[in-house]
């Protein structure tokens, strides 16, 4: 899988746009900054995928889980980034509870929707049926009467 | 910024499914986070969580740079925050150690 230099990167727009609202009004970023920070925000990812991970491994787990990153950031002595970050997993977990739910309430609707289609088509088979036998019906008629 | 205006609307550099990845405010797109947590090759498995909240922290560590870049920025009587000012904070700050040499 060919993998451009870019797909590495965090996306430009979206990295400016959280370093502009950590600024006040009227400050402006250095393009050699801004490309600094980015940089320094893959390293950041790296670091604490491989710290998260080594906690992990040492308490004999294959997988990286969410306590592993609280440690690491203990470890990499951002504690003050940890009360935020439980703030926002919170959120984010009922946001994807919420979001399954609505899923699966779509799921059924639709399942729902296509079995009253299904006895709308029976029914307009079976009326198509009794206009052919009334056609029938007259032609018949017809018939015998030419004699 | 090629196609930098519609990132947030999820139209994206990677496409529709960033948008339902997204939630909670979270800015970065965790689909490029996770891959590039997948670089580390002792890495098996990451929980959604983990790879959430690496996202989230991540999110955290730009503010914290560049808030702390921009006392540097004051310092020195400037409104433009400067490649300097980051590399002042990288040194100062013994947390940002494992930035040092790595901003190339």
């Amino acid at each position: 899988m060919a993998e451009r230099p870019e797909d590495l990167n965090l996306p430009n727009a979206v990295i400016t746009r959280i370093i502009k609202d950590a600024l006040p009004d009227g400050i402006a970023v250095a393009k050699e900054a801004r490309s600094a920070i980015a940089k320094a925000a893959s390293v950041f990812v790296l670091y604490t995928t491989s710290t998260a991970n080594s906690l992990a491994q040492k308490n004999k787990k294959k997988t990286v889980s969410a306590q592993d990153v609280f440690a690491a950031m203990k470890e990499m002595e951002f504690d003050k980034f940890i009360e935020p970050l439980q703030e926002s997993l919170e959120v984010h977990k009922k946001s994807q509870q919420s979001k399954k739910e609505q899923k699966e309430a779509k799921a059924k609707a639709k399942k729902a929707e296509e079995s009253e289609k299904n006895t709308s088509m029976a029914e307009v088979v079976l009326m198509d049926a009794s206009h052919t036998c009334t056609e029938i019906g007259v032609e018949l008629q017809n018939t015998e009467t030419m004699d | 910024m090629a196609g930098g205006e519609w990132s947030h609307n999820g139209v994206g550099e990677d496409g529709a499914v960033e948008e339902e990845e997204r939630g909670s405010g979270l800015r970065l797109p965790l689909a490029r986070v996770k891959r590039i947590m997948k670089c580390d090759p002792d890495l098996n498995l990451a929980s959604q969580d983990a790879v959430y909240l690496v996202a989230r922290a991540t999110e955290l560590f730009v503010e914290s740079l560049v808030q702390e870049s921009y006392q540097y920025t004051v310092h020195s009587r400037k409104k433009t925050v400067s490649r300097r000012d980051v590399d002042n904070s990288i040194e100062a700050i013994e947390a940002l150690a494992f930035l040092e040499g790595a901003l190339e």
